[in-house]
């Protein structure tokens, strides 16, 4: 049924003969609960205008309901969950929609059983995607009442102008009003197959028996009838800063920049994943020293954004009342220009990579916390990195932090955004109307 | 895994200045996980100083008499720990995490953040700058304003549910001194009736010893009482709107107070209603008809903040202009169809297996452990509440839970506030 790949640092992986599917097996035995995830490596990734935001959307619609659950009998996927007290859920995002349960061990079948139903079975009827979609249009909305959210999603539209990072994963809005059944059913049907799919189980179980289950449930499904259409576009490189400004009622400036870095396969992820603790990590970081303790900021952040294709690092700062977007955006350029001349010290270098490790420890501490990250891992570098991550990052010096500063932290590959709050003068001018 | 009860593996230990710690061992991993609180929360404020419970709290890493606040961030940080406070309506809580080798720094750390706060003025303007922009982070967002409205709406002032309106509490907060802090430090912050709870790769006996050492020695304030009235139930229903500019979606709360608390017998049997009618989005009676149904929502939901005090019974549906009042006249249909006919015996069934299934899952890690033996101290119910509550909820039947609901759910007098942009 299954052949065996290779068992690395406690992670086993197999494949399930029968249709190629990929199986990840992580056993822990703390607590009677099991964790199961599948990952789909389908995204707004795959998405182009006219159907952005298809794959959430989608995802939306496997909960609506299969021959063997749904409402109508009294089975629906959300009931019979929530019955047994399960952790549940799903989203999507640039690369990946995954599915997941955690729920008591001994009821882990129904989890691969659902999972595996709705892979092939899920409905996807014209009346269920009418009222789902004014259910993500709703969440579209609350999404648009938050300037960090709005920001963020145009950094990305300005950044990226070719490849498909650059529409939000909920989609255009027209494009989720509009776009017809026909077209989700098409996306599910060339997508949604064992082949293109991950399952990871994590918690208290035994492999043997993990295994019957899912091939049980999963090994009638055959692969997929033609090969996954991959997705080939790609962004031209960034020639020049981009700017822009956004004004809308609210009440805290923000800046955003972001700068273009490869793909999570690269080697210079275990670096930028160090440099974006050092920069943000607590309160000995540098940005926090130099925005909020010197006042200009009330909070930061600084993300190394990775993904199967180029993407972002981004720092975020939410400024003080009254402080000018001009100087907290130079505080922050500040920063960054010093790591191009100067190297961060052993000390600082030890602090972030300590803060890593021990957060790479703490997710072990729940079998959630595991499949997440392992899950988020295989969507990009690929499950390995899991592992293999964490011990790149204990290698890197100085040096490299230097050089990638050098490398991606220039002005031509660089993109800025501010939020501006227009609260006050439109308060004015509602009392005069008034 | 260990399936003896929660009660025989923890280690109680009672101190003579009045802490206790409990103390449960969990070696499937090399960290672990602090939980607890002193009596010094929110309902001690003074009544022209709103946060102060707040401001003290977030000052307690801001520097001590030996150390800096950087020195000590410095030292925490490189090892990867991690110790934050926070006040609550009634008590102010301690939390931390660490790998188990670091357990002697947090709990040294702790108490010497707990003993000997600095209070430094500098630190405190910045931390007053941090809270007015949480405060003017919390106007722009449309949830937090239909709050704020309804529980002015059906709290009366002075209530620790009653949220002072921003400009209020923002004036306030600008006149918190140094000397406000220490005073309020002074009073409420002791060890009597204080709780640590640890769970994770730790050894009880040196755990205590180490606590001992640290915070042996300590007393500070004694505790106080904490006498609350109930709040009564509302006479008439009321609605409001908050109009606010550029926000597409509305968030409505529907309210009413609950005079429902932790120690009522009740409690269970009007939480389990609550869970059939409205706790989960995707799978409750609300959720299942305004969300799935008909497509009104991204998110509808119910509840009661219960705790030592009675909080509000609310409901909250976040909504586009348009369906603002088919959602709400819907919502009130489902509930008005509750109260008259209860909870069927299959939501019975089905709630008691999934709140058992979920409290299961709650406890598969150190933190999750760690709070519940929090609630159960603080709440008086013992440490053995962990290991009776499956049967107390199976225990439960529909004519209790149909009793609760007619008891604590009352939308003919319901308080709706509706925040966003409107047309």
């Amino acid at each position: 049924m299954f052949t065996k790949i290779t068992d690395y640092e406690g992670i086993a992986e197999y494949k399930l003969d029968a249709n190629n599917m990929k199986v990840l097996l992580v056993p822990r035995r703390a607590a009677p609960v099991a964790a199961f995830m599948v990952v789909y490596r389908v995204g707004s990734r795959n998405e182009a205008v006219g159907h952005t935001g298809a794959t959430h959307l989608l995802e939306h619609m496997l909960f609506k309901g299969t021959p063997t659950y749904n409402k109508q009998n009294g089975t629906q996927i959300a009931a019979v969950l929530q019955k047994q007290g399960a952790v549940f859920n799903a989203d999507t995002w640039f690369d990946r929609t995954r599915y997941y349960e955690m729920l008591p061990s001994d009821q882990l079948e129904l989890a691969v059983h659902l999972e595996a139903d709705r892979m092939r079975n899920s409905f996807i009827a014209d009346s269920d995607r009418q009222s789902e979609m004014t259910v993500v249009r709703n969440e579209l909305d609350r999404g648009e009442n938050e300037p960090s959210r709005i920001l963020d999603e145009r950094l990305w539209a300005m950044a990226f102008r070719e490849h498909p990072y650059h529409h939000p994963t909920i989609g255009w809005r027209s494009d989720v009003e509009g776009i017809p059944t026909e077209r989700l059913k098409e996306f599910y049907d060339v997508y949604y197959h064992p082949n293109n799919a991950t399952a990871i189980v994590v918690g208290d179980f035994d492999d043997q028996a993990a295994l019957d289950l899912i091939a049980k449930h999963f090994g009638k499904i055959s692969a997929s009838p033609q090969p996954i259409p991959p997705m080939y576009t790609t962004e031209p490189k960034q020639e020049g800063e981009i700017r822009f400004k956004l004004r809308r009622a609210g009440q805290l400036g923000l800046v955003e920049i972001g700068w273009r870095i490869p793909h999570a396969r690269h080697e210079d992820t275990a670096a930028l994943t160090l440099l974006d603790h050092v920069l943000s990590a607590g309160v000995t970081s540098r940005l926090y020293q130099a925005l909020v303790e010197t006042q200009l900021a009330v909070d930061e952040q600084a993300q190394s954004n990775q993904f199967v294709d180029a993407g972002l690092f981004t720092i975020d700062v939410t400024l003080r009342p009254s402080v000018e977007h001009a100087a907290a955006e130079q505080a922050v350029l500040d920063v960054v220009e010093k790591l191009k001349t100067e190297d961060v010290s052993d000390k600082e270098l030890q602090k972030a990579k300590n803060l890593i490790l021990t957060q790479m420890i703490y997710v072990r501490d729940s079998p959630f916390g595991v499949i997440s990250a392992i899950g988020e891992a295989e969507a990009s570098a690929g499950w390995r990195s899991f592992i293999d991550l964490p011990k790149a990052i204990e290698t890197v010096t100085a040096a490299d932090i230097c050089r990638v500063a050098n490398e991606y932290f220039i002005e031509d590959n660089r993109t800025v955004g501010w939020f501006i709050p227009k609260e006050e003068v439109e308060e004015v001018f509602e009392q005069e109307e008034l | 895994m260990n399936s003896s009860s929660f009660a025989s593996r923890t280690h109680r230990y009672q101190l003579a200045n009045g802490i206790t710690l409990l103390v449960l061992e969990n070696h499937s991993n090399p960290t672990i996980s602090l939980s607890g609180y002193l009596r010094a929360g929110e309902f001690f404020n003074p009544p022209d100083k709103d946060s102060l419970a707040g401001v003290t709290s977030s000052m307690l890493n801001k520097g001590t008499a030996r150390r800096s606040k950087l020195e000590i961030a410095e030292e925490l940080e490189s090892a990867g720990a991690r110790i934050g406070f926070s006040s609550n309506n009634f008590t102010t809580s301690i939390g931390g995490q660490s790998l188990s080798r670091d357990l002697p720094l947090v709990i040294s750390t702790l108490a010497e953040q707990l003993r000997e706060p600095a209070f430094p003025t500098e630190e405190l303007d910045k931390m007053k700058q941090r809270f007015i922009a949480s405060i003017k982070e919390d106007q722009d967002d449309t949830r937090s304003r239909a709050y704020e409205r309804m529980s002015q709406l059906i709290f009366p002032l002075g209530n620790p549910f009653y949220r002072l309106p921003a400009e209020t509490i923002l004036s306030q907060l600008e006149k918190i001194t140094a000397d406000d802090v220490r005073e309020f430090y002074q009073l409420h912050y002791g060890t009597e009736g204080m709780l640590l709870v640890l769970v994770g790769d730790v050894a009880p006996d040196e755990t205590r010893v180490l606590i001992e050492k640290h915070l042996g020695d300590w007393y500070g304030a004694p505790k106080k009482a904490i006498d609350l009235p109930e709040t009564p139930l509302q006479t008439e229903a009321k609605r409001e709107l908050v109009p606010m500019k550029d926000k597409p979606n509305c968030d409505v709360i529907i309210g009413h107070a609950s005079r429902l608390r932790r120690s009522n017998p009740d409690y269970l049997a009007a939480t389990m209603a609550n869970n059939a009618l409205g706790q989960s989005t995707l799978s409750s009676r609300l959720g299942l008809k305004v969300r799935d149904e008909m497509g009104l929502t991204y998110g509808i939901s119910s509840g009661f903040r219960s705790g030592i005090g009675d909080g509000p019974f609310t409901i909250g549906v976040t909504v586009a202009p348009q369906n603002i009042d088919p959602a709400i006249d819907t919502t009130l249909e489902i509930v008005n169809d509750f109260i008259a006919n209860g909870i069927t015996e299959q939501e019975l069934k089905d709630e008691q297996s999934s709140v058992i299934g979920s409290f299961k899952i709650g406890l598969a890690t150190n933190a999750g452990m760690a709070g519940q033996i929090v609630s159960a101290e603080l709440f008086e119910l013992g440490v053995d509440y962990l290991d009776n509550f499956p049967s107390l909820i199976a225990a439960l039947t529909k004519s209790e839970i149909d009793e609760a609901i007619r008891k604590y759910i009352h939308p003919e007098v319901a308080t709706t506030v509706i925040a966003g942009t409107m047309e």
